[in-house]
């Protein structure tokens, strides 16, 4: 069935630009004011930057497990291929910056999509799909500890390309990151608002309806990995420019795809704002709890716990409601 | 190249026992537990800090099984309880996560508390030739008990009606409801079962190599890889994939280096869940 066909409206397609636009811009102004607050402090900085970073893995995955239900636990890897393909292409051969970016970018895209497409033509469903990946990002990760040659193995590597730029100063790359993140968030609502928009609405609700109104649901899923793999491999690849030093922790399952789950968790899985509510909210409850060590694995675990029993639509639901009932006054 | 094999059917023994008890609980009721390997970290802690205080080894290990058991008993009561409400595909990613987060838990607390403590099992005497190859006797007793749980547990799902009762739940969940088969306390028997397979075979490895309070994440991912490449649910599987996984694993590391052999591992689960996604022996759907 061609795409013409299907005439229904959606209400996000009803509702005016603006309606996207003008929380992005406020998230934007917000976000921008941060280096006033902690501009002062190198340390609050790359908290800040790393808090962004993760706040374009959580939109990616969104985009991925939300949007279409793959359960993409390789979140770190995806992210990985960017940041370590990014620094080999740069550094051990000597390409330009923004070409190994965009390099690492594709290769990482490419990855992503592959998982997707067996996945799907396997149909292997969500279980299956955690599985594999999760062994995809496992894998990845040994690798990094072998290839020590061009990784660095456990001590992780240094970045030369972008050293004397401004990727390195204390402010700059903050602004940077903020614009991916903005930018995603812009690309993620731009979707929900077209045609794609509306088939992964319509597979995620009820498959087998979506399937039988004339959605290509394998074409869709694979199409949100693909979108969804090539921010991951952005975000990481920008993100090691910046911070010039990367190691297997640096896009570990554990420290990732772990913490990405809990800030989707957080903010509400499917919402086109959950994950920068999510990622902002764990970056600051994540800081506090820095000065307790195991006590904060602990805290990890229970929040996960918590999240996923009681909450498991998230705190954007809950704010939406206050700022309804605020409207309402 | 015998030395190797011999090797790799060790560590594949214990590698099918370690399946054996995740599969289990999938099977029968769609539980996948990330937490296993804590357990059976918990297990070892307190088979070693029984022998601390002074109790004899054998009790120490009964002692170790049961805690490994009971914590078993504590998920069937407590996180699990939501999970008993979902069905089919939510009912295993919300084990999946809740059980991810309880790993974060027990592992945290177990770090933060005893962070260089491990269990180690020295066993008296020195080596045993086997076919030539000199075998060390904490190897071959580890295997040797290891071997006798499998018949043990063919035994009992062959010929017990209980054993029966929960291959029934695992082939027809309603079908065993219906002839008077409780699934509910299937389940719960299994998941005793399964914390005390956990500490088996942390008992077991002892033998070989000290498990210590971080193994717990790299037990669960074997337990998972030779679970997806035995098939989910069965432990005939479990017990083949191990033992090739074992040999596999093994003979990599010998021939190309440490690091290759657990992506050889990762890429044989990856190929079974693309070619044949039932696993060796699981019944595809």
């Amino acid at each position: 069935m061609s795409e013409t066909s299907v005439s229904i409206s959606t209400p996000a397609e009803d509702q005016p630009l603006s309606s996207l636009l003008i929380p992005i811009g406020i998230i934007g102004a917000l976000l921008a004011l941060v280096p006033l607050w902690l501009g002062g402090s190198r340390v609050m900085m790359g908290v800040s930057i790393l808090g962004l970073a993760f706040a374009c893995y959580v939109i990616a995955f969104n985009i991925i497990f939300g949007s279409t239900g793959q359960l993409f636990l390789c979140v770190g890897a995806l992210a990985g291929i960017g940041g370590y393909g990014g620094a080999i292409l740069a550094d051990n051969f000597g390409l330009p910056m923004v070409v190994s970016i965009i390099l690492a970018t594709l290769m990482a895209t490419a990855v992503g999509g592959l998982l997707s497409y067996v996945s799907v033509r396997r149909s292997l469903g969500v279980i299956f799909t955690g599985i594999v990946t999760l062994i995809f990002a496992l894998s990845f990760e040994t690798l990094l500890l072998g290839l020590g040659e061009w990784t660095g193995g456990d001590n992780g590597r240094l970045v030369a390309t972008g050293r004397d730029t401004f990727l390195r100063d204390q402010i700059p790359p903050y602004y940077v990151m903020l614009f991916l993140v903005l930018l995603f968030l812009l690309i993620h609502g731009l979707l929900q608002r077209s045609y794609i928009g509306w088939a992964f609405k319509a597979l995620r609700d009820n498959e087998v309806a979506a399937e039988l109104t004339g959605i290509d649901v394998a074409k869709y899923r694979v199409y949100a990995a693909l979108i969804g793999s090539a921010m991951l491999g952005l975000a990481g690849s920008v993100y090691v420019f910046t911070e010039g030093r990367m190691s297997p922790t640096t896009f570990g399952f554990g420290d990732v795809d772990v913490v990405v789950l809990v800030m989707l968790a957080f903010g509400s899985i499917g919402n086109v704002f959950g994950p920068i509510i999510g990622a902002v909210a764990f970056t600051i409850v994540d800081e506090i709890l820095i000065e307790f060590g195991q006590l904060r694995t602990i805290a990890y675990g229970l929040l996960i716990m918590i999240l996923f029993l009681r909450m498991r639509e998230g705190i954007t639901p809950l704010l939406n409601k206050v700022w309804q009932q605020i409207r309402a006054k | 190249m015998i030395a190797n094999i011999l090797d790799g059917l060790v560590f594949g023994l214990q590698l099918g026992l370690l399946a054996t008890g995740l599969t289990l609980v999938y099977g029968l009721g769609g539980i996948l537990n990330m937490a296993y390997g804590q357990i059976a970290v918990i297990a070892a802690l307190v088979v070693a800090f029984s022998i601390e205080a002074g109790v004899p080894l054998l009790l120490a290990i009964v002692i170790g099984l049961l805690a490994g058991g009971l914590v078993g008993l504590i998920l069937d009561q407590t996180i699990l309880r939501p999970v008993y409400r979902l069905h089919e595909e939510p009912r295993v990613l919300l084990s999946l996560l809740l059980t991810l987060g309880l790993s974060f838990v027990i592992e945290g607390f177990l770090i933060w508390q005893f962070p260089l403590d491990a269990l180690s099992i020295r066993i008296p005497g020195g080596t045993i030739d086997i076919l030539g190859v000199p075998m060390r006797t904490g190897s071959l007793l580890a295997s040797g008990i290891t071997l006798v749980t499998f018949a043990a547990l063919f035994l009992f799902f062959r010929y017990t009606s209980l054993g029966m009762a929960v291959r029934s739940v695992i082939e027809n969940e309603e079908g065993a409801r219906l002839v008077g088969v409780r699934p509910n306390q299937m389940l719960r028997l299994i998941l005793f079962l399964s914390g005390v397979l956990a500490g088996l075979v942390a008992v077991t490895r002892s033998m070989v190599t000290p498990v210590d309070t971080h193994a717990g994440l790299s037990i669960t991912v074997f337990a998972l890889i030779v679970t997806v490449v035995g098939g989910l649910g069965s432990v005939a599987g479990a017990f083949l994939a191990g033992i090739i996984l074992g040999i596999i694993n093994v003979v990599a590391a010998d021939f190309i280096g440490s690091y290759i052999s657990l992506i050889m591992l990762l890429v044989a689960a990856a190929l079974t869940i693309l070619i044949r996604p039932a696993g060796l022996l699981g019944v595809p759907e």
